[in-house]
């Protein structure tokens, strides 16, 4: 909502001042903005000087001007090594299982929750659904091998219901490993997803509810005609953001669950990133051209979902 | 008066002068980082040895220990390189610190006159000639390996482990072949299901985590009759060192076939290949791992946890364990005249590149040789290793002795940590084998401490099985060859198709071993094979050559 107030506003002004005269308007709001202007230049853009290396032999005791120029070799060997290749895959299908489940359990969980009319009973539930978010990833992912394990109570359960003969191999399969990373980050951060989507819902206008129920909407029927309406811009914003970070799908989950067996489907582009940079034998040019690989088609991602909103004359975020 | 006067003004002078004489006595006081590249406790503020030598040496030191993965934290250490620790202990991936540059070449700093006994420790027997490294300089003097008059053995290398109680059970028999071993695992378990509290046992236990997968990929050497060259068998008889990896041949298979076996009887369990280091060794504390394949320094933590609770019988023996003849019968090994005698003990080997080295970034160098100059001498190292006479150990008719309490606090860590320099003393070059006048340089080879402070269980297992001490499950110790131990060898130069080679083996042998059937085991080896082999090729080419110019260089050719 906030965006469209803040186009309105400039295309009124645009008419009779220029840029110059703008700026100088918003004079305190400039001020305001310098400190995170020169965060991010000095965080965000000031690192990037480092892309350099994607195109080095790099040596730490040579420097970055001293050491030799390779071209793309760096990323001519990427791409011709099957295990980076097979951790691009890996990448984006466990941010599209993040994304997908991630969203819908949180929209749903926000629904629930936006029905209860339970005060105490509602916050016990948002308070106990997002306190895993703080957890760290390595107990989480500590647990989640005892759970999953053989005689674990995952195990217990299917076989104890008489869904499965025989234990799942859930640590050791590779086939397993996306939808074990997608259930681990729903559970941890169901919760905190939820905030945002409940804050959205409150913001709707009771009246529409009441005008709902007067015409005769069942419960069912307001969530699908007023509250799903409701926080569409919101979903839209976060899918477009979250398209954008795509290619994060995640590093400690995949790093901490990871063993020899399921390395194929485990390592993602940062692992990758990561045992290049620092292995036994450091190939810091190979990381840096791992890594600027993926911001650069994240910003790609992040353009083309933008763009494909504005065509369908959705929110937009840039 | 006048003399009450006199008194009191010699009293003062001489105090005066006191604090003179130790400042003359002490060097400027300095605070070195050192960080160690594996896990460990720091030591308590008020350690009684760091403060001897912060008194007499003028040094303290502030550890850094690894937490997480080796390979890496190295790199991000080694990335900041004005800020680099003054003394770098690199651990087993030490050479990734000599390839980077960020150690100091020590031997400007090494004399005759200057250092006599790191002069001694590093140039007796030409041993300097294996410490140097290709750029013929020496980053690196070994913090293990260099004996001094008789060399005592203890052996901690790679072996496969039983619980002793096992060997009790079996009437003090011990299995001389993988067969065999797995036969009186079976036969132990169909007895004996569960432990005491009615947890299952585990038959047999793989680590296959990062870079300790060497439980899964090494034993088929030792099974061949190799001590420990790393991935690749070495020919010694042959003159030309013939060289080769082992995983990708015939001789292999056998060895994972009979792990195949023993995982369809139960014996392995597949969570095994999923474990991590501490939950490895947590089963090994709760005595429920019958047996694995490993070396005797990488569950030492277990073994200290199982004597700290009194549970010597589930503690580990290790055994020498080789093929079967009719395992080997028409497969070809390395060469034609090869023959399978058990060969796990090798004569000492200097712990080449494994050490602190000193750090570009540090400020004071020549402190940091003179340090090492002075721990190294008699005096420092019977304080290193025994510690501190009459508190920490005794002496009688010469021989250096230990009470009951003394001894036993030196497997305690709460007193390690108030009490000994182990953090540092592990790091630096010390001096092993026997002192000068006969008494062991380590108190855990003394003979007298051995013997008296076995727990009676041992004294009874080893007087059972007719045997005195452990190395006795062992052949006789085979002198070295030239080239030291192969795995050793820097691999920098290959190091992609390394990577490859051992990825393959961490993702396919687990598999492997879990083949539901036969068709399928010999299906997955053979694709294991096809895909290993061509990596294996260029890995054993180049070990070859390696091992040709280390031979050269001691051979001095």
């Amino acid at each position: 909502m906030t965006t469209k107030v803040i186009n309105t506003g400039a295309v009124g002004l645009k008419k009779k001042k220029g840029f110059f005269r703008t700026l100088g308007s918003q004079y305190q709001l400039m001020i305001m903005s310098v400190p995170m202007l020169l965060y991010v230049l000095l965080f965000n853009y000031a690192p990037m000087w480092g892309w350099v290396i994607a195109f080095q032999e790099y040596k730490p005791e040579l420097g970055l001007l001293n050491s030799k120029w390779v071209g793309w070799d760096n990323f001519k060997f990427l791409f011709s090594k099957q295990d980076f290749l097979l951790s691009i895959r890996n990448t984006f299908a466990m941010s599209l299982i993040n994304l997908v489940f991630g969203t819908v359990a949180a929209i749903l969980l926000a629904i629930l929750l936006n029905e209860v009319r339970n005060k105490a009973f509602k916050r016990t539930v948002q308070t106990v659904t997002y306190l895993p978010h703080f957890l760290s990833m390595v107990i989480v992912v500590g647990m989640a091998q005892n759970i999953f394990a053989s005689n674990g109570a995952a195990n217990d359960l299917l076989v104890g219901l008489g869904l499965v003969k025989e234990p799942v191999f859930f640590l050791g399969k590779g086939e397993y490993f996306w939808w074990l990373v997608g259930a681990i980050n729903v559970w941890k951060e169901v919760g905190w997803g939820t905030i945002i989507y409940i804050a959205a819902m409150t913001s709707i206008d009771p009246s529409l509810y009441e005008a709902a129920a007067i015409d005769g909407a069942g419960r069912f029927q307001r969530i699908l005609h007023v509250t799903l309406p409701g926080i569409k811009s919101t979903f839209m914003v976060l899918l477009i953001m979250n398209i954008g970070h795509l290619m994060e799908a995640g590093f400690e989950i995949q790093y901490l669950m990871r063993n020899g067996m399921v390395q194929k489907y485990s390592d993602t582009i940062d692992i990758m990133s990561l045992l290049y940079s620092f292995g036994a034998r450091p190939q810091y040019g190979r990381g840096v051209a791992a890594g600027m690989f993926k911001s650069i088609v994240g910003i790609i991602l992040l353009f083309g979902a933008n763009k494909i909103a504005k065509v369908m004359d959705e929110e937009t975020l840039i | 008066m006048k003399k009450i006067l006199a008194v009191l003004l010699a009293l003062a002078m001489v105090l005066a002068l006191v604090p003179a004489v130790m400042a003359e006595g002490a060097p400027e006081l300095i605070t070195v980082t050192v960080f160690k590249g594996d896990p460990g406790d720091q030591p308590t503020e008020d350690n009684k040895i760091y403060k001897l030598i912060e008194e007499k040496l003028g040094i303290k030191f502030e550890f850094e220990f690894l937490a997480g993965n080796l390979d890496e934290t190295l790199g991000i250490k080694m990335s900041d390189r004005d800020n680099l620790p003054d003394l770098f202990d690199g651990s087993n991936s030490a050479e990734m610190l000599e390839d980077g540059g960020v150690l100091i070449d020590l031997l400007p700093y090494i004399s005759e006159e200057k250092t006599p006994n790191l002069y001694k420790h590093i140039y007796t027997d030409d041993r300097i000639k294996q410490l140097l490294s290709e750029d013929g300089k020496l980053y690196i003097i070994p913090n293990y390996g260099i004996n001094y008059n008789q060399e005592i053995k203890d052996y901690n290398g790679p072996a496969f482990h039983i619980q002793k109680k096992v060997i009790a059970w079996n009437n003090y028999q011990v299995p001389k072949t993988v067969d065999e071993y797995f036969a009186l695992i079976e036969k132990y378990i169909a007895e004996n299901p569960t432990t005491e509290d009615g947890t299952p046992y585990t038959g047999f236990a793989i680590l296959c985590e990062g870079w300790r997968h060497f439980c899964l990929i090494n034993p088929v050497q030792h099974l061949i009759g190799r001590p420990n060259d790393g991935e690749v068998v070495v020919d010694i008889n042959d003159p030309g060192y013939h060289t080769e990896t082992f995983i990708d041949k015939p001789y292999a298979k056998p060895y994972y076939k009979k792990l195949n076996e023993a995982y369809k009887k139960g014996l392995i369990s597949r969570d095994t290949f999923a474990m991590n280091y501490d939950q490895y060794i947590a089963a090994l504390s709760n005595g429920t791992v019958i047996g694995m394949f490993d070396q005797g320094w990488d569950f030492g933590d277990a073994t200290n946890s199982l004597n700290a609770a009194k549970k010597y019988e589930n503690t580990y023996l290790a055994l020498p364990l080789l093929y079967d003849a009719d395992d080997l019968e028409g497969i070809a090994l390395p060469s034609a005249d090869w023959k399978v005698e058990e060969h796990y003990v090798n004569g000492s080997v200097m712990n080449k590149d494994r050490g602190a080295g000193i750090s570009i970034s540090c400020k004071y160098p020549e402190r940091m040789v003179e340090l090492y100059e002075t721990l190294l001498s008699d005096e420092w190292q019977k304080i290193l290793q025994w510690g501190i006479e009459g508190e920490d150990y005794y002496v009688e008719n010469g021989r250096m002795l230990m009470t009951k309490e003394q001894y036993e606090n030196r497997s305690n860590s709460d007193w390690q940590r108030a009490n000994t320099a182990n953090a540092i003393w592990t790091s630096l070059p010390k001096k092993q084998g026997t002192m000068d006048d006969g008494n062991a340089w380590s108190p855990d080879q003394q003979p007298e401490i051995r013997n008296e402070f076995r727990s009676d269980y041992d004294k009874d297992f080893l007087a059972k099985s007719g045997k005195t001490d452990w190395i006795q499950f062992f052949g006789p110790v085979t002198p070295l060859a030239p080239y030291g131990e192969a795995w050793e060898i820097n691999k920098g130069p290959i190091q992609d198709d390394v990577d490859a080679f051992l990825r393959i083996q961490d993702e396919q042998l687990p598999g492997i071993i879990m083949a539901a059937d036969d068709a399928e085991f010999d299906a997955k080896w053979d694709a294991f094979v096809k895909e290993v082999a061509p990596y294996g090729e260029i890995y054993g080419k180049f070990m070859n050559e390696e091992i040709l110019k280390l031979v050269a260089l001691v051979e001095g050719k």
